[in-house]
């Protein structure tokens, strides 16, 4: 659990805009706005959830953390320092402390390393170690994702492992450095429940032992609910609540969370019905949206308030904030 | 008699090494208006099985043994001529990543009303159009967007027009395979809807593939759970949920994250799936259960009835229920 409240990352209004590519049939390129103007605190030690649909930004929070894009205005702070003008050896520094396991197992691995190489690789590139003691901490690490004993993994190679054996590889090969942060980009999206579940106690797990800060991409919110402390929901590259899991999910202020809960289907039968019904029947149609990103599809909105204006971030106490006119 | 009735399933595929058993011994019927969910793992046979039940295997597949008995005729008996007019026209497939199943360079509403002409040939052009228009309102797309391209379409549209396209001949049945699993949450809940709409207003009886249970769970009458290429459990889908008794089941359900409720800790279950090649001869799940004995491991599971709309293959769970 959290137990002092001190942030370790920060973004700040971040701006990521990225260019369309002209098609040999309408060759003029055009502006996507990914992330308009976030701004999140992550905190020591917590397990931190984006939840998000496919093109709502998710995916591009977790590259920015890691430095893999660049925003176009904006700062991102790790432990106060700014990270986004980090260059040579401290960049390489940064890239100790943070790290990134990927969505899909089947591509984030070198087909021709073998688990040894692959997992050994970073100690290797950061120079940490001797021969003997780079194998050593190499088992121990992949021992500690659960593939055991160690002997049995670590001279296949990816096609000789299953889905959830590779991504407990990629896991392991983010943790060998004991990273302060791990961005976990829908890390079972592409696995099976009942080994989704392996990897949702893995991380658990990681957490509990070395107190690593994970910011845990995802779709589903019921995944966000199990690992989560807190969870932001992303929505067209907006911010639209962020609060305690519990909270967000038993007690929803944003139209567009509750329309995801009202969404999911349950497993539990008996309370299938729609909750909330914040979701609009038929889709206001709006030439350019100068409001709420949820307006259109909102039951909730006012015409000329949510069509007009962006809803600032609202406190509602207990940390739980939403950028709704309404919550 | 029932719509569809499938006795003793078994399905084989050649590969390199031998032969994969991906479905064995599945039996189970499905009366008309009815939908009957298969859930299952990646891997379990449930696609194999949808693809068999319109012999559309791979050509190293095959059915090596049982029956398919559809509104009175064997499936299995037909000869391609004849298969062709069975499919689309009574059977009808919503398939996987359905938004790859639409033609890219041909606008939808003429892949749709291809579809309706091949199989109506007496049929007019115009008049075909405008079935397809009626099928667009019904499934809930802008009758102006008939004339787009597939990609003017977002993903949930497409999913759409596919749906139009398996009503399009009215089957009797409609296999979907993992419908909406490409989709959103709030996309995926509007398409469930509107296929579960549909089937109630025409009595279509649909068999819906997922490996998602709580999407099989909303949708489905019967729900079946599969497990490395059999069934394990059968049964009335709030049966099987209130009180399921296989552990495969038990353990699929208990390895969910669940939205309501007390928060658990999600209990994995251990180990990798068998390899079909060369199954064990007891069951399936011996290496992965908590409850098995050993002679699980020798003895086949057997079929055992909890209640006239519920049944689980175990051998030990029967056993332990008193029954």
């Amino acid at each position: 659990m959290v137990n002092n409240s001190e942030a370790i990352l920060k973004l700040h209004y971040i701006f990521k805009k990225y260019k369309t590519r002209g098609t040999f049939f309408g060759p003029q390129s055009k502006d996507v706005i990914a992330l308009n103007s976030i701004s999140l605190k992550i905190l020591k030690g917590e397990i931190f959830g984006l939840v998000g649909e496919s093109g709502s930004g998710k995916t591009t929070v977790g590259r920015l953390i890691v430095k893999l894009e660049k925003p176009e205005k904006g700062e991102i702070y790790l432990d106060g320092q700014e990270i986004l003008s980090l260059r040579g050896d401290q960049l390489k520094g940064f890239r100790r402390r943070v790290q990134m396991i990927f969505q899909d197992p089947y591509q984030s691995l070198n087909p021709q390393l073998s688990v040894l190489d692959a997992v050994s690789e970073p100690l290797i590139i950061h120079k940490i170690g001797n021969n003997h003691t780079i194998e050593e901490i190499t088992r121990k690490t992949i021992s500690s994702v659960g593939l055991s004993p160690p002997d049995d993994f670590i001279n296949r190679y990816p096609h000789q492992l299953s889905g959830g054996q590779r991504q407990r590889v990629a896991i392991a090969r983010a943790m060998i450095l004991k990273p302060e942060i791990v961005v976990a980009d829908e890390p079972t999206s592409m696995l099976d429940a009942s080994i989704s579940a392996q990897i949702f106690n893995i991380l658990l797990q990681m957490r509990e032992a070395s107190n690593i800060t994970f910011l845990f991409i995802t779709h589903s919110l019921a995944a966000a609910r199990y690992l989560c402390d807190r969870i932001a929901v992303i929505y067209k590259g907006n911010l639209m609540e962020i609060g305690p899991a519990e909270e967000i999910l038993h007690n929803p202020k944003h139209p567009y969370t509750q329309a995801l809960i009202d969404a999911l289907p349950k497993l539990d039968l008996s309370s299938s019905k729609k909750y909330y019904n914040s979701l609009r029947k038929e889709e206001r149609i709006v030439k350019e949206n100068a409001g709420c990103p949820f307006f259109s599809r909102c039951n909730v909105s006012d015409e000329t308030k949510c069509g007009q204006n962006i809803p600032p971030m609202k406190e509602l106490g207990k940390s739980h904030s939403a950028a709704c006119f309404y919550a | 008699m029932p719509l569809l009735e499938v006795k003793d399933l078994n399905i084989h595929y050649h590969v390199q090494g031998g032969i994969l058993k991906a479905v064995e011994g599945i039996s189970f019927s499905l009366e008309k208006g009815r939908s009957l969910g298969f859930v299952g793992e990646s891997g379990c046979g449930k696609t194999t099985l949808g693809m068999a039940l319109m012999r559309l295997l791979p050509s190293n597949g095959f059915i090596s043994d049982g029956q398919i008995i559809f509104d009175g005729e064997d499936i299995r008996k037909k000869n391609e001529e004849e298969m062709r007019k069975v499919r689309w026209q009574k059977i009808s497939m919503i398939f996987q990543a359905a938004m790859n199943a639409l033609n890219p360079v041909q606008r939808v509403g003429n892949q749709i009303v291809e579809a309706i002409t091949t199989h109506s040939p007496l049929l007019k052009k115009d008049e075909a159009f405008k079935m397809v228009k009626n099928l667009f309102q019904l499934v809930g797309i802008p009758g102006d967007r008939i004339k787009d391209y597939p990609h003017q379409y977002s993903g949930g549209m497409k999913q759409r027009a596919v749906i139009a396209m398996a009503l399009a001949c009215k089957p009797k049945l409609i296999i979907a395979d993992e419908p909406t699993t490409a989709l959103d949450v709030i996309v995926q809940d509007q398409i469930l809807q509107e296929i579960k709409g549909l089937q109630e207003e025409f009595q279509i009886s649909i068999i819906f593939i997922s490996h998602d249970i709580s999407v099989v769970a909303n949708v489905s009458h019967e729900i079946g759970i599969m497990y490395a290429g059999e069934l394990v459990e059968y049964g009335n889908t709030e049966e099987v949920f209130e009180s399921p008794r296989h552990p495969y089941t038990k353990a699929l359900l208990s390895s969910y994250p669940t939205l309501n409720g007390e928060k658990n800790m999600l209990t994995p279950i251990p180990g990798e799936t068998p390899n079909l090649m060369n199954p064990q001869t007891g069951c399936r799940f011996f290496d992965r259960c908590p409850n098995a004995i050993s002679s699980c491991k020798i003895n086949p599971a057997e079929w055992v009835t909890i209640s006239p709309t519920h049944k689980v293959l175990c051998y030990q769970c029967g056993r332990d229920c008193g029954i």
